[in-house]
């Protein structure tokens, strides 16, 4: 039988984007037939176990390139967010049962549902096109915490110095930026 | 399910007010099920949904919430032999398999995920798993690495099976939903510590809620380990942080064996430090690899094939361009893929991830620049011993010995079906065959509410004075510092460059690692949400792999599959298969290596025992599918 002989069947509901993508057609019937229960919404928790909870979220994802993306948004955003974008982030990190739909909305490859669309969308969105070409080479250490709960809190510019010095000293190598040791 | 949830949160509530006036008590929390899975990934997923189906009453402990397991991150497929693209036999699968472990694996076992793997793919579509089709409705597969037809002599087989771009979500979510229908209990973001062994027997497992600190006893008749690999002790990894080898620390410490650690997987294009996977694809394309001197150095190595060369070779010859200063960076310590000669639309339309990937991890636009690439570790072919039924099994006395209670699959076990190395789309095969062989096993072996023997009131006290220790912890180094220090130590000595002298440098420089941890420093002194405290102790874990890793690298002095070693590059079989066997002496089990590795560890002092075990050759009926004698490895 000739190899070429088979074709797809459907031409494809969405381009992938999936490396190993040349696979045809996804009907994602399962998502519709098999309903998973509903996010369960956690409407009194204090705000600072909402910030625990979602960091160790942020930091354990499915795939490592979330793990990275959101571990190293977390540092920069997640203690300045306010009790109701702390909602919208944690709909957004625990609804969606596929953790690579996550990151397709953040890097604009596919349109971001309408509930997930919002101001923490927005800065997730921004955060991932890496403007500065920042080298992202992997989740930060915790150590930053511990030097926050010293503090007040701390500006946006601080953290972002932290990190930048955690990354200098972890990897020499950062791209078109003087650094001092 | 649900009732269990909202109890133990109501118990929870009640139990935390109480702890809070008890500085470092933890109040504990006993559960009995039938059966208990540790890992909500494809294998443990599929076993606690055939449990459940069987009517055992099982629990499921998972750090994670199920469809957020690094199964997710597959987007490979199933290889199975259903002949929808051209005439297929499951035996030539099972030969791909044997030849691409190497010899290494264990034949009774591949023949069993081999023939099985047909029916499993059907059953999952009855599952509801929506694999991508062809025009006449069949299942569509595709080419993959390693599988060949007629016994390697037909040309490429198609026999991976596919869900589009997301089989492992696929998987997840799938399982995941049907398991609920049948009421098993999850514990999602609990994080398990340890196997509760009483006598030889495991009884169960115990575990930490993250949610308020409380300490949870699991008691089962039936433990399934099903916890993924362990790719975060390196430097670079594509393995997510929560791959931190949680189940195989917990059988070393309960004084069981791990089997053929040493065997790790390397990808050759992984981003420099992130570790994200760079897809063949883009070498496929036409991109190519260059060091400092601006070389397309494959061209000297494989001549041929040049950057197409298997993944192996194409990773030796990376580490060897470092090694003699050739790498690139102010460390020389990667050297550069190039696409940016290839026109933009092709880049655009052929590869549409790699640029968004690369410009967000590495901070390069492929059209203009190089992207910093390395060797990277990608899959554990080792981890705890089992039969081909899903039984964990320890040496002693020169025979295998089922261990009374305890079952693994998937990564975490080694069944054993990759021996050496893996061949692509055969990890999912694994996951769902053997996740369904641990639970026929037990449907065969026990009935539901069968009554559990007494657990000593005391089972467990070790763990929680491991995890209480670990909270208040003050020494001088951070946990992320002796991370950083393991992670240096395994990828500079125990990556694909492999040789006497700097594994055994390692095995030192891991054991000073290992010991440093009495000397950890955590900063969270907290019970609620702790990431601090499980990070420490998935640490702990991985030092636990680490050592093992290292220390069997470090004997094995011969050069099988993934584990390549610079100063002996040959296999050393029984016999020399290279030529005619006829008029050969048959070397010893002591004088040659295809055998597999044991090894135990002091979780004390760091130290690391070594034993080895044979491979098993026959299949499970010969009649029908002849094993495959050992032979020199060629493609």
């Amino acid at each position: 039988m000739c190899q070429a002989a088979w074709r797809p069947a459907i031409a494809g509901m969405g381009s992938s984007r999936g490396y190993r993508g040349d696979a045809p057609d996804d009907s994602r019937i399962d998502l519709i037939e098999i309903p998973l229960p509903p996010w369960p919404e956690r409407t009194d928790e204090p705000i600072d176990i909402k910030r625990r909870r979602l960091l160790y979220e942020s930091r354990k994802r499915g795939m490592l390139e979330n793990c990275i993306l959101l571990s190293i948004f977390a540092k920069q955003y997640l203690n300045t967010m306010t009790y109701s974008q702390l909602q919208q982030y944690d709909r957004l990190i625990n609804e969606p049962s596929n953790d690579w739909d996550i990151y397709y909305w953040a890097t604009e490859a596919y349109p971001t549902p309408e509930v997930y669309q919002g101001e923490v969308m927005d800065l997730l969105k921004e955060f991932t096109k890496n403007r500065n070409h920042e080298q992202r080479l992997d989740a930060p250490s915790l150590e930053y915490l511990e030097e926050e709960s010293k503090k007040e809190m701390p500006s946006g510019q601080e953290m972002c110095t932290e990190f930048q010095k955690e990354m200098t000293s972890r990897l020499v190598y950062v791209r078109g930026i003087i650094m001092e040791t | 399910m649900a009732t269990v949830r909202a109890a133990s949160r109501l118990l929870s509530k009640r139990v935390l007010s109480r702890a809070k006036a008890i500085s470092t008590q933890y109040p504990v929390v006993d559960h009995e099920f039938d059966a208990v899975v540790v890992g909500a990934g494809g294998a443990g997923l599929r076993a606690a949904f055939g449990l459940s189906e069987a009517g055992f009453n099982t629990a499921c402990v998972t750090k994670l919430f199920p469809t957020r397991s690094h199964t997710v991150a597959a987007q490979g497929g199933i290889n199975a032999a259903l002949g929808n693209m051209e005439e297929d036999d499951w035996r030539w699968h099972f030969y791909d398999t044997v030849k691409g472990s190497d010899w290494l694996g264990d034949q009774d076992a591949i023949h069993y995920m081999t023939e099985q793997a047909p029916a499993a793919v059907v059953e999952l579509e009855n599952f509801g798993m929506p694999f991508s089709r062809t025009e006449d409705g069949k299942i569509y597969q595709r080419a993959f690495g390693g599988q060949s037809l007629k016994y390697g002599k037909g040309g490429q087989a198609h026999r991976c099976c596919c869900v589009a771009d997301r089989t492992g979500h696929s998987l997840l979510h799938t399982l995941y939903g049907r398991s609920l229908r049948y009421d098993t209990s999850y514990f999602v973001e609990y994080f398990a510590l340890d196997l509760l062994m009483d006598d030889g027997v495991c009884k169960g497992v115990i575990a930490l809620c993250m949610e308020d600190g409380s300490i949870h006893r699991i008691r089962a008749q039936n433990t399934i380990i099903a916890t993924g690999g362990y790719g975060r002790t390196y430097f670079s990894c594509t393995s997510a942080h929560t791959s931190t080898g949680d189940g195989t620390a917990m059988v070393t410490r309960a004084g069981l064996p791990c089997q053929d650690l040493e065997f790790v997987q390397f990808h050759p294009t992984g981003i420099y430090g992130a570790g994200c996977l760079i897809t063949e694809g883009c070498r496929g394309e036409g991109g190519i690899l260059i060091n400092s001197e601006g070389e397309r150095f494959m061209e000297r190595y494989a001549p041929n094939a040049k950057d197409l060369a298997s993944r192996d070779v194409v990773s030796r010859s990376m580490t060897i361009e470092i090694r003699e200063g050739r790498g690139v960076g102010p460390e020389k310590d990667h050297v550069h893929l190039q696409l940016h000669h290839l026109p933009p639309q092709q880049l655009a339309s052929r590869l549409p991830g790699i640029s968004e990937t690369a410009m967000i991890f590495a901070g390069v636009d492929v059209t203009k620049e190089p992207i910093p690439v390395l060797p990277t570790v990608h899959y554990n072919m080792g981890g705890i011993p089992t039969n081909y039924k899903g039984q964990v099994i320890d040496h002693t006395n020169g025979k295998d010995k089922v261990v009374p209670g305890l079952y693994a699959c998937g990564e975490a076990a080694s069944a054993s079906v990759h021996g050496a190395n893996r061949l692509g789309a055969n990890s999912l095969l694994d996951l769902v065959v053997f996740g369904r062989a641990c639970a026929l096993t037990i449907t065969d072996l026990h009935k539901p509410g069968e009554k559990l023997t007494p657990l000593k009131p005391s089972a467990g006290e070790e763990s929680v004075a491991n995890l209480d220790k670990l909270r208040f912890a003050n020494g001088s180094l951070r946990t992320s510092e002796i991370r950083l220090n393991m992670q240096k130590t395994m990828q500079n000595h125990a990556a694909v460059f492999r040789t006497g002298s700097v594994l055994k440098e390692g095995c030192d420089k891991m054991d000073d690692v290992y010991q440093s941890m009495e000397n950890i420093k955590t900063f969270d002194r907290g019970i609620v949400w702790n990431t601090d405290l499980v990070e420490s102790l998935e640490l702990q874990n991985l030092l636990l792999n680490a050592v093992q890793t290292i220390n069997a690298a470090e004997q094995r002095k011969e050069s099988r599959g993934a584990h390549a070693r610079e100063d002996f590059k040959d296999r050393v079989d029984e016999y020399d298969y290279s030529k005619p066997l006829e008029g050969q002496q048959k070397k010893t089990f002591d004088q040659h290596w295809r055998k597999h590795t044991l090894s135990y560890v002091d979780p004390k002092t760091g130290k690391v025992a070594l034993k080895y075990r044979p491979v098993i050759d026959s299949s499970l009926n010969e009649q029908d599918c002849a094993h495959v004698p050992p032979a020199i490895r060629s493609y």
